[in-house]
């Protein structure tokens, strides 16, 4: 199997069972209530607010292959190129549109800061940065991979169930545009980080397996969700699930 | 210190991954914590897991022994704060003085009060012979000895002060076929991990250990836990093909029972044995000994009933020139892998140390700081007052399934 095809399988399982999801299927079916809603809203917002300090530790470790485009990425997300659009302000425009108050938006921009605190203070389990590289670099292009795929149903998703304005929705809108673009560059970026870093086979797959090893989509978006008495525990089946596709 | 307040919770915290042994396959902790709280506002933390195949002990009886047996005796008391730190050895024959006396206010056996706090389900699901309460006054003990360290800014590490630092976790594979085993083993090589321990069935255990060897090396120990699924034959066996691997220890290969029938495995296989569902009581670990069954004794806090009971089997277990490994309770939370730190950190001797998977392995932790080991299995020592962890009482109201509340 190529790098390619390993890494487009590890991306296709975790989106193929994202999208099967009861989480994902509950969103976009409408049966999600509009608190549930929010907190989904909240959480992806969290999520993707420090994309752009992602990309900047991304470009750092880059391949001089893959720089440019990953240098691209990061300032595309700071609405520092051509189109000028600053995604972490679609996501504030889009928390703001769901009517998260002042307090709510601050808890918000909190939650989002110390996600990149704990990325600093948790114990690292690898040995050097160029295997935690890997690992990073792999999440943030399955979001892309995935993104391309699902943005605008979760877009649509939202407009009908919560009736937000398309206006507000344009985060969902413009990914679902430039991440088709971003999925094939975060594979051929891969590639090259594995040629260049000089990673074995058997040292990648191990790696995709410790990333992937629970759903990346279900436990950022839905993860303080739901809890123990429902969902939650469909989480760990879900885990088992995915394990057993692999 | 008078205790005003208790909150018993049981916990369901989800896993990352099914965990998987000869017994049963486990996808939640089922911990329960308790919190208390002293008249001076100072609030504590420990934890229970309760084993029905182990102590016998579920989490129902469990409850239903807290709330009905150990508060009424704990609120009789007006604990003595812990005596203050200082190195020399009469200070710490005092500050082991003060362990046991908290562990010796917690009774053993069910009391005659009325149950006031009815926990559905606990005759139903309680076992027929529950061996100690040791789970739950395991929870009760920490909850205490953590309060009252922390009324005394005081770390548990006073009480037991560290002799190594950082201290080193093993890896434990449990039983999901050898595809998935071997994916784990490669896991915890990227790791770094130096130990690991295989849980094995009795089904494919040859051909999963040297897929397990090949996949990890020759550098990284390992040793094996069958849960008591074997019998004395079969155990034997099971050793004598397994040995060739550099196998370090056989855990629990037959199930609890009389310490002859370990002896004759002990006496027979090319493998050390390793007690640990046989090993509960003091009692289990003095009977053991003087049947010469085993080499090593695994310890538990949770299992054995706590800090002063673990700590008195140790000892004996050191006179009687036996190994020990600091072992844990699968999806424990920060607050017991912080008592079995500190335990590991203390020992004279241990070899092994299991534990503090923390967010490796559920999918949340209780504690605001990450408890999990890092590369290399290694984990620092914890400084900070009581057990040394922080716990988050919102993402304990979260994942609580069954709370109940105590006071005065």
């Amino acid at each position: 199997m190529t790098i390619r095809t390993l890494v487009e399988t590890y991306y296709n399982t975790q989106v193929r069972a994202f999208a099967q999801s009861s989480h994902f299927q509950r969103l976009v079916s409408g049966q999600l209530s509009t608190r549930d809603i929010d907190q989904f809203i909240f959480n992806l917002c969290q999520a993707h607010l420090k994309s752009p300090q992602i990309l900047a530790f991304l470009y750092s470790v880059a391949p001089p292959s893959a720089a440019a485009t990953l240098q691209h990425n990061m300032l595309e997300e700071l609405g520092l190129d051509d189109e000028g659009i600053c995604h972490p302000d679609l996501l504030r425009q889009l928390a703001i549109a769901t009517g998260f108050d002042a307090q709510r938006q601050q808890a918000l921009e909190n939650a989002a800061q110390e996600q990149l605190r704990t990325l600093c203070t948790d114990p690292l389990m690898f040995l050097t940065i160029k295997e935690l590289g890997l690992s990073v670099l792999l999440e943030v292009t399955c979001f892309e991979w995935m993104l391309s795929q699902l943005s605008s149903h979760i877009g649509q998703a939202l407009n009908t169930h919560r009736q937000l304005s398309p206006e507000s929705l344009e985060w969902f809108t413009h990914h679902s545009e430039v991440d088709i673009r971003h999925a094939e560059e975060g594979v051929v970026a891969v590639m090259d980080y594995v040629t260049y870093y000089e990673i074995e086979a058997d040292e990648l797959e191990t790696i995709l397996d410790i990333t992937f090893r629970e759903n990346i989509f279900i436990k950022r978006y839905f993860g303080s969700l739901a809890n123990v008495k429902g969902g939650r525990i469909g989480l760990a089946q879900e885990a088992h699930i995915l394990e057993s596709a692999r | 210190m008078k205790i005003t307040a208790a909150t018993l919770i049981a916990l369901r915290i989800p896993f990352v991954e099914a965990f998987t042994h000869s017994i049963r396959a486990r996808r939640y902790s089922d911990s329960i914590v308790v919190r208390i709280e002293a008249e001076d506002g100072t609030v504590g933390y420990g934890e229970a897991v309760a084993r029905p195949y182990v102590t016998g002990e579920t989490v129902a009886s469990c409850l239903a022994f807290m709330a009905n047996t150990l508060w009424p005796a704990v609120q009789q008391q007006d604990y003595s704060l812990p005596p203050l730190s200082d190195t020399n050895d009469a200070d710490e024959s005092m500050s082991m003085n003060w362990v046991q006396e908290i562990a010796a206010t917690l009774p053993t056996q069910s009391s005659s009060i009325q149950n006031e706090h009815d926990c559905p389900d606990a005759d139903e699901t309680a076992s027929p012979t529950v061996v100690a309460w040791n789970a739950a006054r395991a929870g009760w003990e920490l909850a205490l000895i953590d309060c009252l360290l922390k009324a005394s800014e005081q770390s548990l590490s006073s009480i037991l002060p560290p002799r190594r630092s950082p201290i080193t976790y093993s890896g434990v594979i449990t039983a999901s076929g050898i595809e998935q085993a071997v994916k784990v083993a490669k896991r915890f090589k990227q790791f770094g991990i130096p130990h690991l321990k295989v849980k094995v069935t009795g089904t494919d255990d040859r051909p999963l250990i040297a897929a397990i060897r090949e996949a990890v090396g020759p550098d990284p120990s390992l040793r094996i836990d069958g849960n008591g699924a074997y019998t004395v034959e079969s155990a034997i066996a099971t050793c004598e093909k397994l040995a060739e691997f550099n196998i370090d220890s056989a855990e629990q290969l037959i199930p609890r029972g009389a310490p002859a029938d370990l002896a004759v495995v002990q006496a027979a296989s090319p493998i050390p044995q390793m007690v640990d569902e046989s090993l509960i009581t003091l009692e289990d670990a003095d009977a053991l000994i003087e049947a010469r069954a085993c080499q090593w004794f695994n310890l538990r806090i949770s299992k054995c009933g706590g800090l002063a009971q673990t700590l008195a089997i140790a000892q004996r277990a050191e006179q009687a020139g036996l190994q020990l490994q600091v072992g844990c309770q699968v999806g424990e939370t920060a607050i017991l892998s912080a008592a079995g730190r500190h335990l590991a950190a203390w020992l004279p001797a241990v070899e092994f140390v299991e534990g503090s998977y923390g967010k490796l392995l559920l999918a949340q932790d209780v504690s605001r700081s990450p408890i999990h080991f890092g590369h290399h299995g290694h984990a620092p020592l914890l400084t900070q007052p009581g057990l040394g962890v922080s716990v988050n009482d919102d993402i304990l109201n979260t994942y609580a399934h069954q709370v109940i509340s105590l006071s005065n």
